[in-house]
């Protein structure tokens, strides 16, 4: 499988846009903390998420960065975290 | 808008070619010249799969995409400047239309622009052949429409450089050969073979559909196949079986509620199906996002019963379903295909019993005489006696298939096996396997309606109301290798254990827990990697199962001289 892990955080001066943003960042990844995320996802999908912030963000006021982690099958990123713990988004079935 | 007389210039192509027949787009002629099973897939089958190239592709053309502008007519007489962004020509003398990203120019000479997603190439004539061709299509068309046009501009977002390409007569006439080779392709319904071993195919989207390693390889090319097929899993199914379950949508995710709690998630781009037992209730917005996304939903009875799927508009490749249908009207080939599967399903199940063994008995008899029934099946002369044949292998296997399990403990159901019953299983070892046959079964629906098959005409199984046929057809050889051995492994690690069942009127069935841990077993076994036996690569049985309906339609559209069955080593 060819997915990456990404580390996606936003600064978004409307919050409307924000929003906007929140609920698209909810559908590519796991919310971690105010306004960052944590996704795994293949080439396309990266290719998607971007078209799609692109479609939201005002590129004077707002800023998003994704930070690549690495392929998600393997990586283990050396994360420094403080109270709760850093847990790496799953990719499993989901059996309800 | 033709100036008269202009038409009799440009030869036809093409005889033939009528109103009746539909325009080539101009991006084919581009794909026909990169590769022509490409374009043919594309344009005569109307397959198609996104990937990031594709995506990314689409984001850089995203301006351009928007109309702005217009075109004045030509001769009009006006000097001003043309900036025209997205306009769509059509030419019935050239049998093409397109839709030109932006158009420059000033009165009647004007300059056809193409946006294209990567860098410039540092190549000889400053752009790929295909790329250089489909702007000289463009560059026809506005011609045919009566203005002057020398040359064109192809323009890379990702260096941001602009490339002339002046068209003279020997890009004019490649191109011309061009379009009149990817007619005569389409014209003739004969699918042209894949590329050899092309650096062309791993960036290729649609490699997946069109397996040319494979195809080369079970035409006898002495090259391994690249394991570009096994790249693609992204999404995993999502099972909800959870009495008064609601699946509902909201942005970009589902959300599950058992009794009006959340019970979870699942983002909907990691969703590959919807599998819901039982008085599940799915709201109308979210089975409408389901199709739009070509996420199938399957609906099975609570006790596993299935009992139809949803998709949207269904699978657009009607050659196909035509090759299926004419296939399954053939006895000869209905019977060869049948005694293959038949064939490997007793070698796997062979295999298994070899690899399982428990008990202290003897087991030398049982493996050669499935050994004898393997040779038994091939000399098969109808259906019938295939049945038989199969049908005497299955209940040796089944009367061994108790040795496979661990001994078992002394409690009131305890996984007894002693000989396969079923409508309705009587012990939890026949309740396990009736079940996992028949999440198998509807995996294989899935798979085979998502790869353009009719799932309900099958070779072997004859058509029956509400049975689908095909894939109880070639899920065979799988039963043993995916089925049996997760309810092997789901008894022997102790993942479901006697207390999972409940017994009502004589017929078991699982609990919901137990299901629940059961469908958990069966979906890792899809996700277990395997070498596969003849083309050498790992690949998961969950595209291994893709990968074998793919297959099959190749056979039967003539690319595949035989279909290969899986068979374990």
């Amino acid at each position: 499988m060819d997915h990456r892990l990404y580390i996606v955080a936003y600064d978004i001066s409307d919050q409307r846009r924000w929003r906007r943003l929140f609920k698209l960042m909810n559908g590519y990844g796991e919310w971690l903390q105010l306004s960052v995320f944590q996704c795994r996802l293949s080439r396309k999908q990266h290719a998607e998420l971007i078209a799609l912030i692109d479609g939201i963000l005002h590129h004077q006021e707002d800023h998003v960065i994704l930070l690549d982690l690495g392929p998600a099958e393997n990586v283990d990123p050396h994360v420094v975290s403080l109270g709760k713990r850093f847990e790496k988004v799953q990719h499993a079935p989901i059996i309800v | 808008m033709d100036p008269p007389g202009r038409q009799q210039e440009l030869p036809l192509p093409f005889p033939e070619f009528s109103g009746d027949l539909p325009l080539l787009p101009v991006r084919m002629v581009n794909e026909y010249m990169y590769c022509p099973r490409l374009a043919y897939l594309e344009w005569v089958q109307a397959e198609w799969a996104e990937s990031g190239d594709t995506v990314e592709g689409r984001y850089s053309h995203r301006r351009v995409d928007q109309p702005q502008g217009d075109l004045p007519p030509p001769g009009a007489g006006s000097e001003e400047t043309i900036h025209a962004r997205s306009i769509t020509l059509s030419s019935n003398s050239l049998g093409l239309i397109a839709k030109l990203d932006l158009v420059e120019g000033e009165g009647d000479i004007v300059t056809p622009v193409d946006y294209k997603r990567g860098k410039r190439p540092h190549v000889p004539r400053g752009a790929y052949d295909p790329e250089r061709v489909q702007l000289c299509a463009q560059g026809l068309i506005l011609r045919d429409h009566g203005y002057r046009c020398d040359e064109g501009v192809l323009y890379f977002a990702a260096s941001r450089e602009r490339v002339r390409v002046s068209f003279d007569d020997e890009l004019i006439r490649l191109t011309e050969n061009a379009i009149s080779g990817l007619r005569l392709v389409a014209a003739g319904g004969q699918l042209p073979p894949p590329l050899v071993d092309s650096p062309k195919c791993p960036r290729c989207s649609l490699n997946g559909i069109c397996l040319p390693d494979e195809i080369n390889f079970f035409k006898g090319a002495d090259l391994a196949p690249r394991p570009l097929f096994v790249a693609h899993d992204e999404a995993l199914p999502v099972y909800v079986q959870a009495h008064h379950a609601k699946v509902s949508k909201k942005g970009e995710t589902l959300e599950i509620h058992v009794d009006d709690k959340k019970v979870t998630t699942a983002r909907l781009i990691h969703v590959s199906q919807l599998a819901l037992s039982g008085n599940v209730y799915l709201t109308t917005p979210t089975l409408h996002e389901l199709m739009k996304r070509g996420i199938p939903v399957t609906w099975q009875s609570f006790g596993g019963w299935f009992m139809g799927h949803t998709v949207g508009t269904g699978h657009k490749n009607v050659e196909l379903r035509t090759a299926q249908y004419r296939a399954s009207f053939d006895d000869q080939i209905c019977l060869h295909l049948a005694k293959g599967l038949v064939e490997a399903k007793i070698r796997n199940s062979r295999t298994l019993l070899r690899r399982n063994w428990k008990s202290d008995e003897d087991k030398s008899i049982l493996i050669s005489s499935l050994q004898r029934d393997v040779r038994h099946c091939i000399r098969c002369h109808g259906i019938e006696e295939l049945l038989g044949v199969e049908g005497a292998a299955a209940s040796r296997y089944f009367s061994a298939f108790g040795h496979l399990l661990r001994p078992a403990d002394n409690e009131t159901l305890s996984f007894n096996f002693t000989r396969r019953n079923r409508r309705p299983p009587t012990d939890p070892v026949n309740a396990l396997l009736s079940y996992a046959y028949s999440l198998l079964a509807r995996l294989w629906t899935v798979t085979l309606s998502a790869v353009g098959f009719d799932p309900y005409r099958g070779f072997y199984h004859q058509p029956r109301y509400g049975r689908p046929a095909l894939a109880l057809d070639l899920m065979e050889p799988f039963r043993p290798l995916i089925a049996d051995s997760c309810v092997l492994q789901a008894i022997n690690n102790g993942e479901v254990r006697p207390s999972d069942f409940i017994q009502v009127a004589g017929s078991v069935n699982l609990n919901s827990d137990g299901r629940k841990r059961f469908i958990g077993a069966f979906e890792r076994r899809l996700g277990h990697e395997i070498t596969h036996p003849l083309l050498g690569y790992r690949i998961s049985y969950r595209r291994l199962i893709e990968l074998q309906s793919r297959l099959l339609g190749r056979f039967l559209l003539g690319d595949l001289p035989d279909y290969p069955n899986f068979i374990t080593r």
